[in-house]
C-alpha cells in the first residue's frame, strides 16, 4: 500500500538507510533518473533476457544482454552478455528458441553472479528494451529472491512506444509491426538475421536511437516521461 | 562474449577494407564500436568540427561536400567517411550529412589508428585518398618485381656511386695515362673549370697514341674528345643505353645542371644486367633495309608484354615503344637521304600525337611532317622532299606503321611546309579556336622533332609558347576541349559503362582514362609555356610554374600510371589470349581492389577537370 503512495525516488532513499551492503546498495547509490529531465541527458542501458518461458514466478533467466546509450550512441565496449547457470532442467521448447542447450549453460555462472554486473551498468540509467514489462518483472524477482529487495527504475518500452507513436500518426498496428524485426525495418534499420541476448539489446538500443531522432525532428525538448513506459 | 556480436562482425567482414583483417582482429573490433542513428538531413560534421571517429555507413546513405557545397561523395552501406579530418588530426574538411534516415557506426581513432598499425593492408586503403593511396598501391606493386627492371627504374644519379674522375686538359697523355692506371679506370672526364670540356678513354689511348706514335708529352687536350655527347643525371640508366647504343660509344658523361657527376659504361649496364630490347634499338641502326627494318619492329609487341610482365611503369614502356619508332623512322630518313642525296635545304622531321609525347605503347598508325627551311623554293626542292616524305611514310607503312587515316603526315603537302607556313597555321589556330582548329591545335601541340635540323622545330615551338603563353581566350577553349573527355564516374561513384554494342559493360580505358589526363598537361603546359612534350614531364613543369599544386600534379601522375598500367595490363592480357588488344575494360574482369584504386584514379581526373573548368572556363 505504501509502495503506491512514496515514488520511487523516495523509497530509494529509505532503502539507503535500512539496507546492508551489497550489489543492490551499490545499484541505489546513484539517483534513479529524474523523469522531467531531457531524454537526452541521459543514460540508458538497453536489456534483453532469453527466458525458459514467461512467468517470471515460475520460469528462468538463461541469458542476459545488455548495451548502454550515452549521448545518443549505442555503446559496444560496455556490452555484455552473460549465460546464466538454471537451476533446473531446461523445458525442450525453449531450446529450440534459444538454441542454448544444457551443457552450455551448464558451464555458466548462476544467476546470483550475473546480477551484479546487471545492477552495476543499470546503476543511474534508464531502463529499457522491447517489450519492457518481461524484462523489469524477471530482474525484479530476481533482486526480491537473491537481495530481499525491489528492483526500482524507470524505464522505456520500444514496443510500447512504439505503438504510441503509430497511434498518434493513425497508423495501423496490425501485421505485426511492433515486432522488433517490424519496426526496426520502417526506421531503414538493418534486419539482423542472428538472435542472442545481446544481438536483441542491441537492435532494440538502435530502435529507440531512431524513434527518439524521429520524435525530436525539431530539436524540442522531450522529457523522459514523454517516452516512459507508463506501468511505473 | 565477442562473438555475440556476430551481426556486426559479419556485416564488416564482407566490406572493404575491413575484408582485410584477419579473423582475430574481426572478433573483437565489433566492441570498440559505437552505434548512432542519423534522421535524413542529420550533419554528422561541418568543416571545422572535431571528427573523432571513422563513420561506417551501416544502412542509409551520407553524402560529404566540399565547404561550397559541391557534392564529393555519396556513400551507402559498407562505406566509410571521416577519413580525411582524421588524418588531419581530427578537424573536418568537409560535411558529411544523411541523406537518408542511416545507421552508423562509429569507430573511435585510437582503434582506428590501431588497427592501422598492426594490418598495413588496412593501413593502405586509408592512405590520404586518392594519390596517396595510388602511389603506395604502384609503389608496392614495382617493389616487388624491382630486379626485373632494373634497367627502367635506376636514375642515373642513384646508381652513380663513385666521384667522377676528373683531369684538367694541359696535362700529358702520360701523365693521364697514370692517372687511369692509378684510378682503375677505362676513361678521364676532361674538365676545365669545373665544366665538361672532354672526354679521354683508354681506346683513344690505343688508336691516337700508340697507334700514331705520339710522344708521351703530347697535351691530352690534343687527343681527347670535344664537347663529348652527355646526359643529365636526372635520367634513367634505360636511356642511357639508349643514348649510347644509337651513337656507338662506350662511355657516356652525366651532368647534373653544368656539374660533371660521373660517367656510365658500357660495363656498368652489362653489370645491372642488359635486356634485349637495348639491343633492339641498337638492332635498327644497322638494319639497311625496310624488310630489315620490318623484322626488328615485329618483336614490338613481344617485348610489349615482357615489360608489363616485368612490372615496367607505363612511363617506361611509352619511353621504349617510342624510341623504337624513333629509330625506325630516322633509319627510314638516313636510307633516303642515301639513296636521294642530301637534303638542298635544312629540314625538321617532327612526329606528333603519342610518339610525340613518348607515350606509345603498341605500334600505332604514324603521325608526322617536315619542317623545311625557309629558304626552301617549291620549284627547285619540291620534288626532293616529296620523295623524301613518301620513302618514309611507304617504309613505316610497310613496318606496320599504317598510313595515319586521317592524313596528318609529310606526305601531305599541307604539314610538308617551310617554317613560316607553319608558324601561319598556328597563328591561326590560336586566334581563331574553332572547332577544327582545336582538334589539330591538339594534335600538333604534341610535337618533337626526331631528325634534321632541331632549330627549325625550337624555333616553331617558341614561337607557338610566345603565342599562347597566358593567351586566356585561347586557354580557355583549349580548357574546353580538354573536359570533352570525362572519367567514367558516376553520381554516385560507381562506373559509368558503356551500354549496348560491341563494348557492352565496359568502359574505354583510353578515351575517359588516360586522354583527359594528357588533356589536362597540355592545357597546364601551353599556359605556362612549357617546352616538355611528355605529360609526365608536363604534370612536373607545370608545378614549379605555379600553375598546379603539388599535390594535384603528384595525385595525376599517379592517377596516370594507374590507368594506363590497367590499359597495358588488359592489353597483354588480350594478346595472351589470342585476342584483338583494345582499351575496353570491363569493371567484373577485375578485382576489388583494382576497382576500387582506378575509382580513386578517376576521381582525381574528376577533381582536377573540375578545378580547371573553375580556373579556365
Amino acid at each position: 500500500m505504501w509502495k503506491r503512495m512514496f515514488g520511487p525516488d523516495l523509497r530509494r532513499e529509505w532503502y539507503l538507510i535500512k539496507m546492508p551492503e551489497g550489489p543492490m546498495k551499490q545499484y541505489y547509490r546513484k539517483p534513479i533518473p529524474w523523469p522531467e529531465t531531457d531524454y537526452r541527458e541521459l543514460e540508458y542501458l538497453c536489456i534483453d533476457l532469453e527466458l525458459t518461458g514467461l512467468n517470471p514466478e515460475t520460469d528462468e533467466i538463461l541469458s542476459v544482454g545488455f548495451a548502454p546509450i550515452v549521448d545518443q550512441n549505442v555503446i559496444l565496449s560496455e556490452s555484455a552478455h552473460y549465460l546464466v547457470r538454471p537451476s533446473g532442467e531446461l523445458p525442450e521448447d525453449s531450446v529450440v528458441v534459444h538454441g542454448l542447450t544444457d551443457d552450455r549453460l551448464a558451464e555458466a555462472e548462476p544467476l546470483e553472479d550475473v546480477l551484479p554486473h546487471v545492477l552495476m551498468a543499470l546503476s543511474g540509467r534508464v531502463l529499457f528494451a522491447h517489450h519492457a514489462p518481461i524484462e523489469l518483472g524477471f530482474l525484479n524477482v530476481a533482486c526480491e529472491r537473491i537481495y530481499g529487495y525491489p528492483l526500482l527504475t524507470r524505464a522505456v518500452d520500444t514496443l510500447e512506444l512504439e505503438k504510441r507513436n503509430r497511434q498518434q500518426r493513425n497508423q495501423p498496428l496490425d501485421g505485426g509491426v511492433l515486432r522488433l524485426a517490424k519496426a526496426r525495418e520502417s526506421y531503414n534499420l538493418p534486419r539482423y538475421r542472428a538472435h542472442n541476448a545481446l544481438v536483441d539489446a542491441v537492435a532494440s538500443g538502435e530502435l529507440f536511437l531512431a524513434q527518439a531522432a524521429h520524435k525530436t525532428a525539431k530539436g524540442e525538448k522531450i522529457t523522459l516521461r514523454e517516452l516512459m513506459f507508463r506501468n511505473r | 562474449m565477442d562473438i555475440e556480436l556476430i551481426e556486426i562482425r559479419d556485416f564488416l567482414k564482407v566490406h572493404h577494407p575491413f575484408d582485410l583483417l584477419p579473423e582475430e582482429a574481426l572478433e573483437t573490433l565489433p566492441t570498440t564500436i559505437e552505434v548512432r542513428y542519423a534522421r535524413r538531413g542529420t550533419v554528422m560534421f561541418e568543416p571545422g568540427d572535431d571528427n573523432k571517429f571513422l563513420w561506417v555507413v551501416r544502412t542509409g546513405a551520407v553524402e560529404t561536400l566540399d565547404p561550397d557545397g559541391n557534392l564529393l561523395a555519396r556513400l551507402s552501406e559498407g562505406e566509410c567517411f571521416g577519413v580525411r579530418a582524421i588524418l588531419r588530426g581530427g578537424v573536418a574538411v568537409n560535411r558529411c550529412e544523411a541523406i537518408e534516415d542511416s545507421l552508423l557506426y562509429l569507430l573511435p581513432v585510437a582503434e582506428f589508428d590501431r588497427l592501422r598499425k598492426e594490418y598495413p593492408q588496412f593501413a593502405y586503403f586509408f592512405a590520404p585518398m586518392g594519390g596517396d593511396r595510388l602511389r603506395s598501391a604502384r609503389e608496392h606493386a614495382e617493389a616487388s618485381t624491382e630486379d626485373a627492371i632494373g634497367l627502367m627504374s635506376t636514375k642515373l644519379s642513384d646508381m652513380l656511386k663513385r666521384d667522377p674522375v676528373t683531369i684538367a686538359p694541359d696535362v700529358t697523355i702520360q701523365q693521364a695515362a697514370k692517372a687511369m692506371s692509378e684510378k682503375g679506370v677505362s676513361c678521364l672526364l676532361v674538365t676545365e673549370n669545373e665544366k665538361l670540356s672532354g672526354i679521354v678513354t683508354d681506346k683513344d689511348l690505343r688508336k691516337r697514341v700508340v697507334a700514331e706514335g705520339l710522344a708521351y708529352d703530347t697535351r691530352l687536350s690534343q687527343i681527347m674528345t670535344f664537347d663529348p655527347i652527355h646526359i643529365d643525371a636526372d635520367e634513367y640508366l634505360f636511356d642511357a643505353l639508349l643514348v649510347m647504343s644509337r651513337n656507338n660509344i662506350r662511355h657516356l658523361p652525366v651532368l647534373d645542371g653544368e656539374k660533371v657527376a660521373g660517367v656510365v659504361t658500357t660495363t656498368n649496364i652489362v653489370q645491372k644486367q642488359t635486356t634485349s630490347m637495348v639491343y633492339l634499338v641498337g638492332d635498327i641502326y644497322k638494319r639497311n633495309t625496310v624488310a630489315g627494318l620490318k623484322d626488328v619492329v615485329k618483336q614490338v609487341p613481344n617485348m610489349v608484354m615482357n615489360l608489363v610482365d616485368g612490372g615496367a611503369t607505363a612511363h617506361n614502356i611509352g619511353h621504349v615503344v617510342s624510341t623504337v619508332t624513333d629509330a625506325i623512322a630516322t633509319r627510314l630518313i638516313q636510307m633516303a637521304e642515301e639513296k636521294l642525296g642530301p637534303a638542298p635545304v635544312p629540314f625538321a622531321w617532327i612526329v606528333v600525337g603519342s610518339e610525340a609525347r613518348h607515350e606509345q605503347t603498341a605500334i600505332s598508325d604514324q603521325d608526322n611532317g617536315l619542317i623545311l627551311d625557309d629558304t626552301y623554293d617549291e620549284a627547285q626542292h619540291g620534288d626532293y622532299f616529296r620523295e623524301l616524305a613518301k620513302f618514309v611514310s611507304d617504309g613505316l607503312n610497310e613496318c606496320g606503321y599504317v598510313y595515319c587515316p586521317g592524313d596528318v603526315m609529310a606526305t601531305n603537302d599541307k604539314w610538308r611546309q617551310p617554317l613560316v607556313g607553319w608558324k601561319n597555321y598556328f597563328a591561326k589556330w590560336i586566334d581563331a579556336p574553332e572547332p577544327e582548329a582545336l582538334m589539330l591545335s591538339s594534335i600538333f601541340f604534341d610535337m618533337r622533332s626526331i631528325y634534321g635540323d632541331e632549330r627549325l622545330y625550337a624555333e616553331l615551338r617558341d614561337f607557338v609558347l610566345k603565342k599562347s603563353t597566358g593567351n586566356r581566350i585561347f586557354l580557355s577553349f583549349m580548357a574546353g576541349n580538354a573536359l570533352t573527355h570525362q572519367p567514367p564516374l558516376g553520381f554516385f561513384k560507381n562506373f559509368v559503362l558503356i551500354r549496348g554494342g560491341e563494348h557492352d559493360h565496359t568502359f574505354d580505358l583510353k578515351h575517359n582514362g588516360v586522354v583527359p589526363i594528357i588533356d589536362l598537361a597540355r592545357t597546364y603546359s601551353l599556359d605556362a609555356g612549357l617546352t616538355e612534350v611528355n605529360t609526365k614531364d608536363r604534370l612536373k613543369a607545370a608545378v614549379e610554374k605555379k600553375i598546379i599544386s603539388k599535390d594535384g600534379s603528384d595525385d595525376l601522375l599517379d592517377a596516370l600510371e594507374f590507368i594506363s598500367i590497367t590499359r597495358l595490363r588488359h592489353q597483354a592480357q588480350q594478346i595472351r589470349n589470342g585476342e584483338k588488344a583494345d582499351n575496353f575494360m570491363a569493371p567484373e574482369n577485375m578485382s576489388h581492389f583494382e576497382r576500387n584504386h582506378l575509382k580513386d584514379a578517376f576521381n582525381v581526373v574528376k577533381t582536377m577537370q573540375s578545378a580547371l573548368a573553375t580556373a579556365y572556363t
